[in-house]
């Protein structure tokens, strides 16, 4: 280990010597002391003893003690190091793990995965020598940039102080993505990796760079909520579904899982969890207003994560679908009546909502009445029809999509349709998808069956109609209506209700460009403004729990976020990264070794031989 | 009761009183040849028999033994002791090295202790101020009638000069006549040849009672460090580093110093005392110089 020097242009400081020694001798001021005579002292003087090599030495150690504080500060300042590492990195990315599963503790009052690394990092910092720089990259679900390559201790740690665990999944291609843009204005040639290994061992990335994985030590036993969702069951009842899983290295325990509405256990169930179970829970609710249920998950044994012990799932207000159709299309009606919690307007003596769930409508009129999901029938849409048009001919369907749920059990075979939509000449089906249409029934010479997703509607355009077909006449006519009524269920919130997950917060609702304030866990609050849709969108929520969105005109609205992620619950640790290139990187458990810098070593040493030479210097006769 | 008025503020009226009871004691008797307490040995009128030696024609027959001339027929003359007078000269120091830590004051008080012995003894005493910048020297006298006049002169020595020790006693030698006793007062811290000092004031038939004053800092410096020394009467500097570790080696110095000029007077039948200007004036006087003889 040969030790080498960062600033060896320092060395010039050496020329200091020639004016220390220089003032040493001319410019030594002696205190000046009156004697009756010299005679004894130039004896003793003139004493061979006293003119010895030694004390000649003794009598000049203030200069040696001097010029030996010079040659230290000179040799600290050339910021000499030994070198631990084969190949030094000049700039080094680091990217950290903050996903979820780095605040597992190893036991219990122990530490989490993310202090681990921070203490790793910081020695790393400390050890950061003048000519490198390092960037630190945070990833989660995201990854985002802490610092620009700097050598700015104070910089860095600062950073790294400030960094705190995101209750997300980690996704090592985002910040790979972001180290490979920091490559093009920066180059490197090494990037650090500090994780738990609770990343996707397979990454679809063609590396630019070698990594270095660092894995910290493996977390305790966890065991966590996973899945949480509630289906509508008839009678206005929910089903509640809670998934527990646990981690690999979990051991068995027992605990409770607990449903909570506004702090209140409104169900609880007790669990024995072994390991590699996945227990399903499954909770039986009555419906009602919406509310916020809380499944929290407590362990009578340790449970190295807490991020994963609690979930928040919304269940929206139980309600009737609202469903608009014309009066004469009296064979939808028909078919809509024999289905459960469905308001058919108009209605005689009725008053319509101002909002529908589903309309289904051969009039083109009706089509601007506000819903979420329109079924226009007999219709070309406005924006199709320089693509489509309708003859009065016979025709068959050739073929339809199997699998969308609006066809979901519905055959079209020889069915007999009297309109006949045809596709101009030139116009593929590309064009319609190029305009958001999904053709899901194709006829003979053009589509039958249109789908098409704007925001939050579902338009489901049927270009014949329905009347001119023997469709109301087969048995896949009430359950394509059925299915257009699960559609609007699915589209209006009322058929199922899954618990948002941590990243991104979206809620809508709100006035047209309003402020809007949101506060959550850990001291987060944040003020957005709503789209002209009034909706909220790329609100950052990472971390689990509640948040209270607060704006003038409504009232406040809370929501809440949840971790659900097996993977992240699994605290599986990978120990290695496959690539695109088939390269393979092993994670290393140990540290990297740093060079070591030796400047404060020897600046302790000069320091320490002032004060040897300040003694000296003032030391008297006791 | 009222206090007695002090004839001398060099020395106090008890001081004074115990001297009378004091001589001053000097081992060899080379005289004037005028009379005085101190026996001559070349012979002399007094009543004390010294020798015999042959009758020259001239001498005074008064003086011939005629019981040893009856008994063996020749001619013997008897030889009496002279009853001459001694010459006590004060020799002070009054260069600038003895105005450190009280030398010079403590050397007129020596003096004048030294000089009352000499005149209560029927001595003559005289007094130099060498090296002096005040009037350096008091004529002889004797009795004491010439008690005040040497008080007067010590009392107004005034040191300050650059002579050296040495040379000042060259000076004297050139102004003096009379054998007897030379009581130097002085530090000896010269760089000039004290041997031919000594050697002078031997030959001219002076004992040399030398004593040496030094003060507490010369005797035992407290110094460290890195400094200038600078002497008070040539102005010279000498720069000194680590003067703590020098200590040992400027005591070892001092010592040979002591010990020649030690034996520079032993060597001439004289005497030497080396004492500190903090030592109590008395107890020199009066314990040390009586118990090493100098005075009886």
């Amino acid at each position: 280990m040969l030790p080498g020097f960062t600033s060896l242009t320092s060395a010039w400081l050496l020329a200091l010597l020639a004016p220390l020694i220089a003032f040493y001798f001319l410019k030594l001021k002696r205190p000046r002391v009156a004697i009756p005579s010299l005679v004894l002292w130039r004896q003793v003087l003139n004493d061979q003893r006293v003119n010895s090599p030694f004390q000649r030495f003794k009598r000049n150690i203030l200069l040696f003690l001097q010029i030996l504080v010079l040659l230290l500060l000179v040799l600290a300042a050339m910021q000499p190091f030994l070198r631990r590492e084969a190949a030094r990195a000049r700039r080094l990315p680091v990217l950290i793990d903050v996903s979820a599963s780095m605040g597992a503790l190893d036991h219990p009052r122990g530490s989490a995965r993310l202090d681990e690394v921070k203490r790793r990092l910081r020695e790393r910092i400390d050890a950061l020598l003048p000519d490198q720089e390092m960037c630190l990259v945070a990833f989660g679900k995201t990854a985002r940039r802490l610092t620009p390559f700097t050598n700015n201790h104070r910089e860095l740690r600062e950073a790294l102080d400030s960094l705190a665990v995101e209750d997300v999944p980690s996704d090592l291609e985002e910040a790979l993505r972001l180290a490979q843009a920091l490559g093009r204005s920066e180059p490197f040639d090494r990037v650090l990796l500090l994780s738990d290994g609770n990343i996707p061992s397979q990454a679809n990335f063609e590396l630019p760079f070698q990594i270095d994985f660092q894995k910290t030590d493996p977390a305790g036993s966890n065991f966590g909520i996973v899945a949480f969702n509630a289906r509508r069951a008839p009678g206005g009842h929910w089903q509640v579904f809670v998934q527990l899983a646990g981690s690999t290295n979990a051991e068995s325990t027992s605990g409770t899982l607990e449903l909570r509405q506004q702090d209140k256990v409104i169900a609880h169930e007790d669990v024995a969890l072994t390991r590699g179970s996945n227990p399903r829970l499954a909770f039986d609710l009555a419906g009602g207003p919406g509310a916020l249920l809380e499944a929290r998950l407590s362990l009578h044994d340790f449970d190295s994560l807490a991020a994963d012990d609690a979930a928040w799932l919304t269940l929206p207000a139980s309600r009737p679908l609202a469903v608009f159709v014309p009066e004469k299309m009296a064979d939808y009606r028909h078919a809509l009546a024999a289905l459960e919690d469905v308001n058919v307007f108009p209605q005689s003596g009725g008053v319509s909502p101002a909002a529908f769930d589903l309309v289904i409508t051969d009039r083109e009129e009706d089509l601007v009445l506000p819903a979420l999901v329109r079924c226009s029938v007999g219709i070309v849409p406005a924006d199709a029809r320089s693509l489509v048009t309708v003859e009065s001919k016979n025709s068959q369907a050739i073929d339809w999509r199997r699998d969308s749920p609006l066809l979901q059990h519905v055959s079209l075979r020889d069915v007999v349709f009297m309109d006949q939509p045809v596709t101009r000449s030139g116009a593929y089906e590309d064009a319609l998808a190029q305009l958001g249409y999904e053709v899901i029934a194709q006829g003979e010479h053009g589509p039958l069956m249109l789908e098409k997703h704007a925001g939050d509607t579902l338009n489901v355009s049927l270009l014949f109609h329905t009347d001119r077909s023997t469709l109301p006449y087969r048995v896949g006519f009430p359950i394509f209506v059925s299915n257009l009524v699960q559609a609007a269920l699915l589209q209006s919130g009322l058929a199922e209700a899954e618990a948002p997950r941590t990243g991104v917060l979206t809620a809508e609702g709100f006035a047209p460009n309003a402020a809007c304030t949101i506060e959550g866990p850990a001291d987060y609050r944040r003020t957005v403004q709503a789209d002209e849709q009034g909706r909220l969108s790329g609100v950052p929520a990472p971390r689990a729990g509640e948040y209270v969105m607060t704006s003038s005109g409504t009232p406040p609205r809370r929501i809440g976020v949840s971790l659900l992620s097996p993977s992240e619950t699994s605290l599986a640790a990978v120990d290695q990264l496959q690539f695109n290139d088939q390269l393979t990187v092993t994670a290393a458990t140990a540290p990297v070794k740093t060079d070591r810098t030796l400047w404060w070593g020897i600046a302790l040493a000069a320091f320490l031989a002032l004060l040897v030479e300040w003694w000296w210097f003032q030391r008297r006769v006791a | 009761m009222p206090e007695l008025s002090q004839l001398t503020s060099l020395l106090t009226n008890r001081d004074l009183d115990r001297l009378a009871r004091l001589r001053l004691k000097v081992s060899r008797r080379f005289t004037n040849r005028g009379r005085g307490e101190h026996l001559g040995v070349k012979g002399g009128t007094s009543t004390e028999f010294c020798d015999y030696r042959d009758y020259a024609p001239g001498d005074d027959v008064r003086f011939v033994d005629w019981n040893i001339f009856a008994r063996i027929q020749r001619p013997y003359l008897k030889q009496f002791h002279q009853e001459e007078e001694l010459h006590v000269a004060l020799l002070i120091d009054a260069s600038r090295s003895m105005l450190f830590e009280d030398k010079l004051p403590l050397a007129r008080r020596f003096a004048a202790a030294l000089g009352v012995l000499g005149l209560r003894g029927g001595e003559k005493v005289s007094a130099y101020a060498l090296g002096g910048v005040s009037p350096d020297r008091l004529t002889p006298g004797r009795g004491r009638s010439a008690q005040g006049k040497l008080f007067a002169f010590l009392e107004n020595i005034e040191g300050g000069g650059r002579t050296t020790i040495d040379r000042g006693i060259e000076d004297f030698l050139r102004r003096h006549s009379g054998r007897g006793a030379a009581v130097i007062l002085s530090d000896f811290l010269t760089e000039g040849d004290l041997r031919r000092a000594f050697n002078l004031l031997h030959n001219a038939g002076l004992e040399i009672f030398a004593v040496q004053l030094l003060g507490p800092s010369e005797l035992a410096p407290e110094i460290a460090g890195d400094l200038r020394f600078v002497d008070s009467e040539t102005e010279a500097h000498l720069d000194i580093s680590s003067a703590g570790d020098l200590l040992a080696l400027y005591h070892e110095y001092r010592a040979a110093h002591e010990a020649r000029l030690s034996a520079l007077c032993a060597q001439r039948a004289g005497r030497f005392l080396s004492i500190s200007s903090a030592e109590p004036f008395e107890r020199v006087v009066f314990d040390v110089m009586r118990r090493r003889g100098w005075i009886m």
